[in-house]
């Protein structure tokens, strides 16, 4: 098994017709978490986007490789059958839908992928139970309309716990530090360590430093207009905590 | 037209007392055809319509309410399901004719492939009907380029203490749902049932019938896909 799980070549990207990513390398392997940081624009959420294959977003040039596969060559669903999650910046409220059945669907997606039998329910429901009292969501969550009348921090944790049940090879975290209180970040964080392993890999997307000091990253990547133009280790938080990102 | 109603009278005082409470529901399956209806609500009576239209059925439906007596509500809801070559029209008339009746209509569906659905809601609301409350909404999902939505909503108010609202969105399924289900491995078809199945369900979550109604219209809309 090759140790880089994520290999990202000279990648353009955009919507619209505008580019955002003008040529982004980036080399992902196994056991690392790393951190993108870049001021708002900076193509951030868009690099998120494109990895997990959001229709409205065109690849102009370059390829990434996930585990050895054309990523670009699979749909969302491939993507995350492979083993990408991605925690939304902003979760989307679905209503109707409960939390059970969504996660039901989704897992059973992922398993018939691998060929797998549906969960049994009284598994499955074990399953759930653990994985939300990992996050410490309430027992009565699993019946609730998905993200329908949750706060920030339910939203964020509901999306750490979707990862914990989903059991990713490399989560991708768009801003989950955005709109937290520290209590749940510590939550968020917990969760995220928890799941570390020496054959999973994260990214975690932020423009500010506080998830980072929970989730200590190995490699710490700037990115700004749509370029990686720095790339580093732990010390480059406390330079652009220090200074921003201008200097870059 | 009286004579092409079926005459429905609610809580109506005297020989013919019905009940204070009138719930119809009519759910319409291939082959099934609906009469024209008019309800007569009476003083302090509660009256709840359900229409349900299963894929395959070719329909006009016209319901015409008058509320005569003072404090009579009404909750009319409506369901539809097309994805072939349907035409389901829909007219309804609510006349509000005493002071402090309520009225409350939500019609909500989808139409794929080449349905044509329309929608024609009246409210009236007459001039000594004062204190009414009147809502009209109508919230239809667009699934193909030759499905075809006409919605037509109509106040008539005669009166100065009212509060009467319409509301009418034609629509299609939201991108950012469906990806956000996609990425967690849900997918795209079942994807766009559940994203179906969600855009029903505030009507569907007023109703009595809905475990059994939930069960048959998650089944049309696998069938219209």
């Amino acid at each position: 098994m090759s140790d880089i799980l994520l290999k990202i070549t000279d990648l353009h990207a955009g919507i619209e017709g505008r580019e955002i990513l003008c040529g982004i390398d980036l080399e992902i392997r196994r056991g690392e978490v790393h951190a993108v940081m870049g001021p708002n624009g900076a193509g951030k959420s868009t690099l998120s986007a494109v990895l997990t294959g959001k229709p409205q977003y065109t690849v102009t040039q370059g390829s990434v490789e996930f585990m050895g596969r054309d990523l670009l060559a699979l749909s969302p669903e491939e993507r995350a059958w492979a083993g990408m999650f991605l925690s939304f910046q902003y979760p989307v409220e679905i209503p109707g839908v409960s939390i059970t059945n969504f996660m039901k669907t989704a897992l059973n997606a992922k398993r018939a992928a691998a060929g797998l039998e549906p969960l049994k329910a009284a598994e499955f429901l074990k399953l759930m139970r653990e994985k939300m009292a990992f996050v410490q969501m309430k027992p009565e969550f699993a019946k609730r309309e998905v993200n329908v009348g949750f706060s920030g921090g339910e939203k964020k944790r509901n999306e750490i716990f979707q990862m914990a049940m989903l059991d990713p090879v490399l989560s991708i975290l768009d801003e989950t530090d955005s709109g937290l209180d520290v209590d749940a970040l510590k939550i968020v964080a917990d969760g995220v360590n928890a799941l570390r392993t020496p054959e999973k890999s994260a990214i975690i997307i932020t423009h500010y430093q506080k998830l980072l000091d929970y989730v200590v990253p190995d490699v710490v990547h700037v990115l700004k207009a749509g370029r990686i133009v720095r790339t580093g280790g732990r010390e480059i938080i406390g330079l652009i905590e220090s200074q921003g990102f201008d200097q870059f | 037209m009286p004579g092409h109603y079926v005459d429905i009278p609610v809580g109506r005082e005297g020989a013919q007392v019905v009940a204070d409470r009138l719930r119809q529901v009519y759910i319409l399956r291939p082959g099934d055809t609906c009469p024209p209806l008019h309800i007569v609500a009476e003083k302090g009576s509660r009256t709840e319509v359900t229409l349900v239209v299963m894929p395959g059925v070719d329909v006009d439906i016209r319901v015409d309410v008058d509320l005569m007596g003072e404090g009579a509500d009404l909750r009319m809801a409506g369901l539809y399901v097309c994805g072939g070559k349907e035409r389901v029209s829909v007219h309804t008339r609510v006349c509000h004719r005493a002071p402090g009746c309520s009225s409350d209509q939500v019609f909500t569906g989808i139409a794929g492939g080449g349905a044509r659905v329309a929608f024609h809601g009246t409210i009236v609301v007459a001039p000594d009907a004062q204190q009414t409350q009147a809502f009209q909404q109508s919230r239809n999902l667009l699934l193909s380029q030759d499905a075809r939505v006409e919605t037509e909503p109509q106040l008539e108010i005669y009166a100065d203490d009212v509060k009467c609202s319409h509301g009418a969105t034609v629509g299609s399924l939201n991108a950012d749902e469906q990806f956000y289900m996609r990425s967690r491995g849900v997918p795209e078809a079942e994807a766009k049932v559940l994203q179906m199945l969600s855009f029903l369900s505030p009507v569907l979550a007023g109703l009595e019938e809905k475990d059994a109604l939930a069960a048959e219209l998650e089944q049309a809309i696998r069938s219209i896909v």
